[in-house]
């Protein structure tokens, strides 16, 4: 579903954030991505996404190259990023509308959709306010909702638990899950590991542009008496 | 006092090193050549202040010169400054960080000044700072009026820009409690400007007739008075440049206590405006009743529609537009008000043959002058990313935005043909000419425009004047403008004989192929960059 081929991102032709990365992830799988802050998730993300282009190697969506048909491989995906900054002197419902006319949803599909998450984000009464009004976590659930209009066949997000109270964080866990059970495949990066722990199939780790581990949490813990984070400690460690 | 030291510091280093990013484009070459482009404008500057002295001094009054220059350079730092200030104190994305530190509110209301002045004086550089080196210089060499006229230069940013901010701050506290706050900013603005220029028309209208101006000559200072009616402070500082020590005291001393007059009321300032103005919400009622309704939009309209709400949402680009647009219509209506011009002015036998080209001045101003295109990424700073992820071509992203400009470029277009066409009484042929003309040429500015955009996107600003106005992009859009101006006029003049409506027949179809090469660049070579633009 989503090929990552050595790709690397260099900033300001010096800052090397992200090296050599190579990455398949499958159809219908839950990955985490997680590394210490600066480790270069945001900017894989953003490779991904199209927002910003690698340096160097190739990223394919469903079998679409994202730099040579960037068009039909945005299709294919919908990204919410760790900042909620989206143009916002306009309303929730305009902002939805607006996503929905760009993925070329129905109206019966969009209406459908909006009302469900929305209901299930309590942000339903919110629609109709200005999105400058809203709260950090407010935005952040109006962007997955928006993000979750076009049916996704990948769904990226960075960091979406931050700012999310209990609730909402579970209903974003089950959205996340019923997603990929439903076909969909979804890859966010996060620092909550047992939320990493409890969610994803597979787990990639990121440690100062590298990957240095991808599989199975039971793999990566190599014994059951550890905790995630123990062993993510111990990798990242600086030596 | 230590403390504000340190919180002008960090204001003024941001500020420049905004600039500096704004040069250090990708490409060497053009980052060099974008740091020479406001250096440039020295020169028409000298030239300019040359010939005023020339004949200042033919009359035998060459320090008029500087009371000249002094008060065109206030006139301009108003005008810049109104703006800013307001942008700098009530939209800066900063000022929730600067309102909880430990400091005086002296020290928040300086430090913010401290950028607006370092902008000012750079403006004041040019006109007036030439007029002082040419005064002194000219002539014999005068080390005193040097000295004062430096001065002079460094205090002349703080009687417009204090006088401003004691104008405008409490301006603001008014209309923000205001439902339709940014509307209220936005026409509040226009008739603050349009009042400032009315009144300074109706003064500049002296009476000119050859008697009293042989009284005035003949009183001491006459010509000097006459003048500095304008700006009253610009007698002293002449005065203080020409060596009277009194005059100089009391031009320091009329600024130090403006200076001091800001400080007594900056605690004023800030709980009553700038407090209570951040701490309404968007001034909209927000718990409003819409409904929610599910409406389908082509995505092309959707687009246009979010480039305009961007500007129409943010009072500071609304500004800029609206008084970029519609200056010529000011301008225009002040003029007819104070008589300076009339319908018979315009037909009279030395206009009547250029109307043609006075015309397609007016309906070709919003273009001209507008330069919508070359801050279009700028404007949408930290919500760029959003049109990056959609499933559309940096084509499609591109033509969009330039639509967008075509829009808000026609309407005023359209509404300054009707207004002038009506005014000026011009034949139905001229119309056709001049609208055809203006059409392209506005169709080649728009798209070139966005090509100085994709080079230099700067899309983090935290104070929304730095995205449309001291943006570099601006001036180098200008520079097109001028440059081409320079060159058709150069090519008039060669051929003299050739009649107005060959002529802007020739420019049509020149802008035709300038806009044939414009298409070709930005979507043969720049939507490739427009990608690479790094978030
Ligand atoms: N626009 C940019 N220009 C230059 N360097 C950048 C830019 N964006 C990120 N970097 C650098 O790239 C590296 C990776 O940053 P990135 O944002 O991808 O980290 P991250 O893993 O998302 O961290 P966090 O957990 O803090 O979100 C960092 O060292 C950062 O300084
Ligand atoms: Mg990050």
């Amino acid at each position: 579903m989503l090929a990552l081929k050595n790709v690397s991102k260099t900033y300001d032709r010096s800052k090397r954030a992200v090296n050599q990365i190579s990455l398949d992830v499958e159809k219908g799988e839950i990955i985490g991505f997680i590394g210490p802050n600066g480790a270069g998730k945001t900017t894989t993300l953003k490779m991904i996404t199209g927002i910003i282009q690698p340096t160097e190697g190739t990223i394919s969506i469903d079998g679409v190259d994202i730099m040579k048909a960037p068009v039909d491989a945005k299709k294919n995906f919908s990204y919410v990023p760790d900042q909620p900054t989206i143009f916002d002197a306009i309303s929730g419902i305009d902002y939805l509308n607006f996503m929905a006319d760009m993925y070329d949803v129905s109206i019966r599909e969009r209406k459908k959709r909006i009302e469900k998450f929305s209901k299930a984000f309590q942000i339903d009464d919110a629609l109709t306010q200005k999105v400058n009004s809203y709260s950090h976590g407010m935005r952040q659930k109006l962007l997955i909702t928006g993000a979750m209009l076009s049916n996704p066949k990948l769904f990226i997000l960075d960091e979406p638990m931050v700012g999310l109270d209990p609730h909402s964080a579970r209903v974003l866990k089950d959205l996340m899950r019923e997603h990929c059970n439903k076909g969909g495949t979804v890859f966010f990066s996060s620092h909550g590991l047992e939320v990493v722990e409890d969610l994803c199939d597979r787990v990639a780790i990121i440690h100062k542009g590298k990957l240095i581990a991808c599989d199975v949490v039971g793999n990566i813990k190599k014994s059951t008496d550890t905790t995630l984070e123990n062993v993510f400690l111990e990798m990242t460690r600086d030596a | 006092m230590r403390k504000i030291i340190t919180l002008t510091q960090v204001q003024v280093k941001d500020f420049l090193n905004k600039y500096i990013e704004h040069v250090n484009v990708k490409n060497r070459w053009l980052g060099l050549l974008s740091l020479f482009i406001p250096a440039l404008f020295i020169l028409p500057a000298y030239q300019l202040v040359n010939s005023i002295y020339e004949g200042f001094n033919q009359i035998g009054f060459p320090e008029l010169t500087i009371t000249y220059m002094y008060i065109g350079t206030v006139v301009l730092m108003f005008f810049a400054c109104i703006p800013m200030i307001i942008s700098v104190f009530f939209y800066a994305k900063d000022l929730q960080f600067l309102t909880t530190l430990p400091v005086k509110v002296e020290g928040i209301i300086f430090s913010k000044l401290a950028t607006v002045y370092l902008y000012l004086f750079v403006l004041g550089c040019f006109f007036f700072g030439t007029s002082v080196i040419v005064y002194s210089t000219i002539g014999e060499w005068d080390l005193y009026s040097l000295i004062a006229g430096i001065i002079a230069l460094l205090i002349s940013p703080l009687l417009p820009m204090i006088l401003t901010t004691l104008i405008i701050i409490p301006f603001m506290a008014l209309v923000g409690k205001g439902r339709k706050r940014n509307l209220m900013v936005v026409v509040g603005n226009v008739i603050f400007l349009f009042v400032f220029l009315f009144l300074q028309l109706i003064i500049a209208r002296a009476e000119m007739d050859i008697e009293s101006f042989y009284h005035i000559l003949l009183q001491e200072d006459g010509l000097l008075r006459q003048l500095g009616r304008n700006f009253p402070p610009s007698i002293w500082l002449t005065r203080m440049i020409q060596g009277s020590l009194l005059d100089g005291g009391l031009f320091v001393l009329l600024n130090l206590v403006f200076l001091y007059a800001l400080k007594l009321v900056s605690q004023l300032l800030y709980t009553k405006a700038l407090l209570a103005f951040n701490q309404q919400g968007g001034g909209e009622d927000i718990h409003r009743k819409g409904t929610v309704s599910f409406r389908k939009r082509r995505i092309g309209s959707q687009l246009i529609t979010r480039h305009i709400q961007i500007i129409l949402s943010n009072p500071i680009f609304l500004i800029n537009t609206v008084l970029i647009m519609f200056l010529p219509i000011l301008i225009f209506m002040i003029m007819l008000f104070t008589g300076e011009a009339s319908r018979e002015f315009f037909h009279s036998s030395e206009l009547s043959p250029y109307i043609l080209y006075i015309y397609i001045g007016i309906i070709t101003a919003p273009a001209m002058i507008g330069n919508l295109s070359a801050t279009s990424i700028t404007r949408e700073g930290k919500a760029f990313w959003e049109t990056r992820i959609l499933p559309i071509s940096a084509r499609e992203n591109l033509k969009y935005r330039i639509y967008a400009t075509l829009l808000i470029t026609f309407i005023a277009t359209v509404l300054l043909a009707i207004a002038g066409g009506i005014y000026l009484q011009v034949s139905l042929d001229i119309v056709i000419r001049a609208v055809i003309f203006s059409v392209v040429a506005t169709l080649f500015l728009s798209t070139i425009d966005i090509v100085i955009n994709i080079e230099r996107p700067t899309l983090n600003w935290t104070s929304p004047t730095a995205a449309v106005k001291n943006n570099l992009n601006v001036i180098i859009s200008l520079f097109i403008r001028v440059g081409l101006g320079g060159g058709g006029y150069y090519i008039y003049q060669l051929f003299p004989h050739l009649t107005a409506n060959e002529w802007v027949t020739i420019a049509t179809l020149f802008f035709l192929v300038l806009y044939g090469i414009s298409h070709y660049i930005v979507f043969g070579i720049y939507t490739k960059k427009f990608d690479r633009i790094d978030v």
